[in-house]
């Protein structure tokens, strides 16, 4: 018996449909000069109306409040204050390129391609999953920058009493719960990468000291989110019957996306104040700073 | 019933038989006006520029809806943002010393010096922008289904490409937002584990923004990045064709 493993054919381009054809020149042609001409005009208007910053010269002492990346990498800026600085610098990034990269390699079925959303109930999932993602994202923003614990006092009156305080932030987890001291200084031994890191202390041998409620805030609690909620999201959609084919999976997956960067950004970039407190858009002040002295910092 | 006669040719025919059908227009351009089926597809065919598209693609493809010539409007903020770069570059020089003072001199002393600097920003922005929207449409269209699972890939490394040179373009002015904002998004880059300091101290050429910097941001904005960007797009829009052109329902 033979038995031949045979590799899954890669698909090959579709045949042309000759006669449902138009010549290049001048159907797309002409779209084209004129969306590059509507671009340039619109763009020459924009720069003769609206000039590109420039404020004073660079000054490696005065620091203003608050300092902020390019307006596309205020996502990553925002994500910083909630969570461990190289999982929300780096990792999460990394990953989730891998994870956009290798859609095509996860959904390799052909059908619905070149046509909008392209399956059933792709309409619905995108606006769902996107307002998941978006809603969800201002929700945790809120709560861990303790604004719901306020509104929930201030605005209706209701305080959960001490034995809820934990759960006024992401931080009070750990400073609100009674850990045992052991927790705080849980011996392991990791690799240490003294050659790489020019500040790892002591030798490859030194044993390390995990601060396990520091751990769960900083890196437990994000991962459990961030990974969970689009879980239970696509699990859920898949349960009531609106995600079928693993297209579905991956608009549910991307819109939620797009719902929590959007919201990532635009908190990054308009709700963000000084000391990088969450104001409102028509609060928000930079101020120059103070030579010589550091800004506040969060 | 009578034969029909050939007209004589009026005088327009006559501007228009000089125009195109003399030995220097012939010698540039090979074909005839495009105003026939047979000359259009030759000037598509023999033009190195127009050759990137095929000479007749599906009725589909040239309904705005299907794209709104997102990836052809990223594509075109490149090539004028490679124009305002390249005169600002005859202006600006990339030392501690001058690059404030030269960004001041642009604005003020050069003739239509601002317009070129404003041009530049804005269509930074909007490349930024259009580039991630292009992501957006072909995600939504399903455009990254099997033929296209590897120009998808190349679409993804040229988003972060995109990113990287808005990200270095950012330092230039050397003033009080560039420098901070370039600080805050090193400290990003450094905090990864393991190779962050050290990919931060690359990036910088230092252990924080200053001359070595500038110069570093420079030369990766002006031809490192742009370079690597013309290389993967070559491949994206190659392999466009490659694959059979834009997705179409099968």
């Amino acid at each position: 018996m033979a038995t031949a493993v045979v590799a899954r054919p890669v698909a090959r381009p579709q045949a042309r449909a000759r006669d449902e054809e138009v010549l290049v020149w001048p159907d797309l042609v002409f779209i084209e000069f004129i969306a590059a001409m509507v671009f340039t005009l619109t763009l020459f208007l924009l720069a003769f109306l609206i000039n590109a910053p420039l404020l004073d010269q660079a000054n490696a002492d005065v620091t203003p409040n608050p300092s902020k990346a390019p307006w596309y990498l205020l996502n990553l800026q925002e994500l910083l204050l909630h969570m461990n600085a190289a999982m929300a610098g780096v990792i999460i990034p990394t990953i989730w390129l891998v994870i956009l990269g290798a859609f095509p390699y996860f959904d390799r079925e052909q059908d619905g391609q070149g046509e909008w959303f392209g399956t059933e109930g792709a309409v619905k999932i995108t606006i769902a999953a996107g307002l998941v993602g978006f809603l969800g994202c201002w929700a945790l923003i809120l709560w861990d920058s303790g604004k719901l614990a306020f509104f929930m006092h201030d605005w209706f009156g209701i305080s959960g009493g001490d034995s809820l305080r934990f759960l006024a932030d992401v931080r009070s987890f750990q400073t609100q719960l009674p850990w045992p001291d052991w927790s705080k200084e849980i011996t392991y031994l990791p690799f240490n990468l003294k050659l790489l890191s020019s500040d790892a202390p002591g030798g490859p041998t030194q044993f390390q000291h995990l601060d396990f409620p520091g751990w769960i805030v900083e890196q437990g609690i994000p991962i459990a989110v961030m990974v969970g909620l689009p879980c239970i999201m696509i699990y859920t959609m898949w349960r009531i019957g609106w995600v079928q084919t693993r297209r579905d999976a991956v608009l549910a997956l991307f819109s939620g996306f797009i719902g929590a960067y959007g919201v990532l950004t635009l908190v990054g970039t308009a709700f963000r104040g000084q000391g990088q407190e969450l104001v409102f858009p028509w609060e928000l002040k930079v101020s120059e700073g103070i030579p010589g002295q550091e800004a506040g910092g969060h | 019933m009578a034969v029909e006669q050939p007209t004589r040719p009026t005088i327009a025919d006559k501007i228009y038989d000089k125009m195109f059908h003399n030995y220097l227009w012939k010698s540039i351009f090979r074909t005839g006006y495009p105003n026939t089926p047979r000359n259009q597809m030759l000037v598509v065919a023999t033009n190195v520029f127009l050759h990137l598209h095929p000479t007749r693609i599906h009725r589909t493809h040239v309904k705005i809806t299907h794209t709104y010539c997102l990836g052809g409007l990223s594509f075109f903020m490149f090539l004028g943002l490679t124009i305002t770069g390249i005169l600002l570059m005859f202006y600006y020089v990339p030392s501690v010393d001058r690059a404030y003072l030269d960004i001041q001199n642009i604005q003020t002393n050069v003739q239509f010096g601002q317009l070129m600097r404003n041009m530049h920003r804005w269509m930074a922005h909007a490349m930024v922008i259009l580039v991630f929207m292009h992501m957006m449409r072909v995600f939504y269209t399903g455009a990254y289904k099997p033929p296209r699972e590897f120009n998808w890939v190349v679409g993804v490394i040229l988003l972060v490409l995109t990113f990287l040179l808005s990200f270095t373009g950012y330092l230039l002015p050397w003033d009080q937002l560039a420098f901070w904002a370039i600080t805050v998004g090193t400290n990003i880059a450094g905090s990864a584990p393991v190779l962050g300091p050290k990919s931060r101290f690359w990036l910088l050429g230092g252990l924080q923004v200053g001359p070595d910097a500038l110069i570093r941001f420079y030369t990766l904005h002006v031809i490192g990045l742009p370079l690597l960007a013309a290389i993967f797009m070559a491949v994206h829009f190659w392999r466009i064709r490659r694959d059979g052109g834009l997705a179409r329902p099968l």
